[in-house]
């Protein structure tokens, strides 16, 4: 048998604070189509970019062919028949599709003096010829749709001579029918011998498109299954792990007024998409209310929209019993809402500030640190070292950078400030991520302390177990509604599964808490 | 750019640079200093080769670097008017230095220090000819003068920053640009209202009368109120929460966002604020430097962003480029026909501090962005 057209092995990749992979093994045979499957961050994309030469990998060998090999930039990647198509298109657009395929490896004549376009016209139309491309090479490339700028791109690089193709995400730009165009095309080039890796988080796609699945999760790979005998609920469970069942001690608690609500709320994403699409939920004051659901199926902007951090394109959001739709974020902190990040290098914390100042993030203007608008500083460092030790964050030094924080520190520290502000409701995105077990027992209790106080909380987590065990009730998300709102105690794994992949097996145990007399 | 793709060399030194502590900085920067003066040195003394001289120090070489940095640096000592031009040009800087450092803190980069300055001091100018008769006699008279014609400067400066403020928040329109393109408007529209409505009778320049005598001063006092100013603003953008809010705004805005900063209305108050702080530095230069309003101000405003930039956008090294740059500004004015070089040699010994102690403050903001640096 000939070697594995791709041989990843135990790649480390190491960031400051984040261990984005973690000793991964990648074998791709030569012919065949793999997939890439895990949550956002689980470590995919810094995966390919090792492979693609854009990384240096702090551990471990690439090998290609069965030949070792060293990649000090995608050039070196490209020389050894690999080329990536990334998400966002690398095309000119006011280029024709020949000048942009042929770009950087013109055809020349005159002795290099100048570029020979009939030449390069006619490599170009003999390229898309041979895979069945039907491709006018002198079109204009901003004319052209998205699916076909994806053509233009995978030309690019054949043109080149990549033998193995890495597409990031490639579906996440193209409409359904242009989907199927796509994985019309990897039929016709692995028929013609070339290799292909592509990223994915969709299930449903990993299952039709790909020969083999390698899941990672949290920068790990946690296996490799053939993608013609795995199921959708089986890869679900991969991605988003089954880590040691705690046993959550959740005494009952008498439920309030509603907390936080939303009715019929539309939150459109930047290209306009329905991300979240008629959205009702209510939770009540004393309980947690989870969301489950595989990454991308519009829970960020659901928490966008309830945080005030997106406004919603309709509906309403309520906080309590007042409408704050369209209320500031001010406005919804001032009124006692709590908010844990999913992205806490970028929302959560501020990298450059100390602990101290990172302390005071949204609580600026409280009372508490701040009289007239001036900063008491000693309140300020109090507060923080307070966090610090509740929380055990290290170093315990309120005035270390948080950038000099690993990113299990740095969550422990963001839900330490959003947990003091003694909220009345709480929205939690993904609370423990990259947090270690001890850490996340620990904030599990603080958010079921939270619960018996009467706070009416969120939770929204990729881990299963996690929410199953924290919720009262259980909402399922999948293509941006909430497909059902189940018990959590009494859904099987594989019926969660089910609802996450966006079908509806039958007799799903609904979820039975009343909320303000009215049943749910 | 990709950080991961940096020569590992390089990576490692920014990496040491994001680790250094304020002592290491400071002392790098004072090694950059030191280097920056030697290469000028080497500089002088080779331009010399090319200048012909009755009498060269040694050989071929005409322009002596010692004498050059002795009279840079000690020429303000020895000659008052040298000391005179040192101070005026270092409190003006300091205004200009500081209104760029808080637009830049603010994340914004407000190019258009320049115009508000201008259109400040013309506001300063007018009301202070138009106030000076009604105002009583002596130094009570005086300070009144002044304190309305800095007034003026400021909420002219201030509203005029507003502009491509509000054109950022609300229309989306990059202020670099917007800035640098209301500079020729200032310009323009302040030649035409002097020109067209407040020529000063019998003058064959462009200029506003004389503001009134008992209101000008001299750049002890506007030295004073300059170091006042940025003390004032560093406690303001660290004491108080709108500080928190403006540093924060500036350095990661989607976490401005989630503390619950009103992002646009961030934008239009800084900018005002760091045109408020360039008008009140061109009400300074009118009331301490001409007298008046007179077309032609000079480039206050765009050495301003040299000097922020030289202090790393902090206003308490503000407080130390001002002056360094002030007084290579006033050395250079006197040094061709006092020793016979070119003042642009000293062009180009500022330009080589600039460059050498901008540098390495350059390479860590970078560094931190990039998340660099050990992981404690």
């Amino acid at each position: 048998m000939s070697a594995p057209a791709v041989d990843l092995r135990q790649i480390t990749k190491q960031f400051p604070g984040v261990l984005a992979n973690d000793e991964v093994d990648l074998t791709v045979e030569r012919g065949s189509v793999h997939a890439l499957l895990g949550e956002n961050g689980a470590g995919k994309t810094t995966l390919m970019n090792v492979l693609y030469g854009l990384y240096r990998p702090t551990g471990g060998t690439v090998v290609i062919d069965g030949e070792p090999r060293t990649f000090d930039s995608p050039r070196d990647a490209i020389d050894a028949g690999i080329g990536m198509i990334h998400q966002h298109f690398m095309l000119v657009e006011p280029m024709t599709v020949t000048q942009n395929i042929v770009l950087g490896n013109e055809p020349q004549k005159w002795g290099g003096l100048a570029v020979d376009r009939e030449r390069a016209r006619e490599a170009v139309a003999e390229l898309a010829d041979r895979y069945g491309f039907d491709v006018d090479p002198t079109a204009t490339v901003e004319d052209l749709s998205v699916g076909e700028q994806q053509r233009i791109e995978i030309l690019k690089a054949l043109y080149r001579g990549a033998d193995v193709l890495i597409l990031d995400e490639p579906t996440a730009v193209l409409t359904p029918q242009e989907v199927e165009e796509l994985f019309g095309v990897f039929d016709e080039l692995t028929e013609a011998g070339k290799t292909i890796i592509f990223i994915s988080h969709k299930l449903s796609e990993v299952t039709t498109a790909a020969d083999a699945v390698t899941v990672l999760r949290d920068g790990k790979d946690v296996g490799t299954v053939d993608a013609d005998s795995v199921t959708d609920t089986e890869l679900a469970e991969l991605m988003v792990g089954r880590e040691v069942l705690f046993d959550t001690d959740k005494p009952p608690v008498e439920l309030g007024d509603i907390g936080l609500a939303t009715r019929d709320l539309v939150v459109e994403d930047d290209r306009g998409v329905r991300a979240v699409d008629g959205v009702d939920l209510q939770v009540a004051e004393g309980e947690v209310f989870g969301i489950a659901g595989v990454d991308g199926n519009g829970q960020s902007e659901l928490v966008d929209a309830l945080t005030g951090m997106a406004t919603p394109a309709a509906g309403q959001v309520f906080l309590g019993n007042e409408d704050v739709t369209h209320a500031p974020r001010r406005q919804r902190i001032d009124d006692g809402m709590a908010y844990v990040p999913e992205d806490r290098q970028a929302r959560g914390l501020v990298m450059s500030y100390d602990l101290t100042e990172n302390g005071l993030l949204g609580s600026q203007r409280d009372p508490q640190f701040a009289s007239s608008g001036r900063i008491r500083w000693d309140d300020a460092e109090t507060h923080a070292d307070d966090i610090i030790e509740e929380y055990d964050v290290r170093p315990a030094d309120a005035d270390a950078a948080a950038h000099s924080l690993s990113g299990g520190n740095q969550q422990k520290f963001i839900v330490g400030r959003e947990f003091a502000r003694d909220p009345d409701a709480v929205v939690a995105s993904h609370p423990t991520r990259g947090v270690d077990v001890g850490s996340v027992e620990f904030i599990h209790d603080q958010l079921l302390g939270l619960r018996e106080e009467g706070t009416a909380v969120l939770l929204v987590s990729s881990k299963l177990d996690e929410v199953r065990g924290l919720s009262d009730r259980l909402g399922v998300m999948h293509d941006g509604e909430l497909v059902d709102v189940v018990d959590p105690e009494e859904i099987t794994e594989e019926e969660l599964g089910l609802l996450m992949a966006g079908e509806r097996p039958p007799d799903v145990p609904k979820a039975t808490r009343r909320v303000g007399g009215e049943a749910q | 750019m990709n950080p991961d793709r940096l020569p590992g060399p390089i990576a490692g030194l920014m990496g040491r640079l994001v680790d250094a502590s304020a002592g290491e900085r400071l002392a790098v920067s004072v090694a950059a200093l030191l280097t920056a003066i030697l290469i000028g040195g080497v500089v002088t003394l080779v331009a010399g080769v090319f200048a012909t001289c009755s009498d060269p120090i040694l050989g071929p070489f005409c322009y002596n670097p010692l004498a050059v940095y002795r009279y840079l640096f000690l020429a303000p000592l020895s000659d008052p008017f040298v000391l005179q031009e040192t101070l005026k040009n270092s409190a003006l800087l300091l205004f200009t230095g500081l209104a760029v450092a808080v637009s830049f803190r603010a994340g914004l980069f407000n190019i258009g220090t320049q115009g508000q300055l201008v259109l400040g001091a013309l506001a300063a100018a007018l009301v202070a000819v138009r106030v000076g008769p009604a105002a009583p006699d002596g130094a009570v008279g005086g300070v009144l003068i002044a304190g309305v014609a800095m007034l003026a400067g400021a909420v002219v400066g201030g509203l005029y920053a507003a502009i491509p403020g509000a054109l950022k928040a609300y229309a989306d329109a990059n202020e670099v640009i917007t800035t640098i393109m209301l500079n020729f408007i200032a310009s323009d529209v302040a030649f035409f209202l002097v020109s067209a409505y407040f020529q000063k009778p019998g003058s064959g320049s462009v200029e506003t009368r004389d503001v009134p005598a008992a209101a000008t001063f001299g750049p002890g006092l506007a030295l004073a109120m300059a170091v006042l100013l940025v003390l004032a603003v560093t406690y303001l953008l660290w004491g108080t929460a709108f500080g928190y809010d403006l540093r924060t705004a500036g350095i990661q805005p989607d976490a401005a966002d989630y503390a619950g900063v009103d992002a646009k209305r961030m934008m239009v108050t800084s900018m005002t604020l760091s045109g408020a702080i360039g008008g009140l530095g061109g009400a300074v230069w009118v009331l301490m430097s001409v007298g008046r309003w007179v077309n032609g101000v000079p480039a206050l405003g765009f050495d301003g962003i040299t000097v922020s930039v030289l202090a790393s956008n902090n206003p308490l090294g503000v407080l130390f480029a001002g002056p360094l740059f002030g007084s290579m500004q006033a050395g250079s004015l006197s040094i061709d026909f006092q020793l016979g070089v070119p003042r642009q040699l000293v062009g180009v010994i500022r330009g080589l501090v600039i460059l050498l102690v901008a540098m390495p403050e350059l390479f860590r903001t970078l560094g931190v962005r990039w998340g660099m640096g050990g992981v404690r």
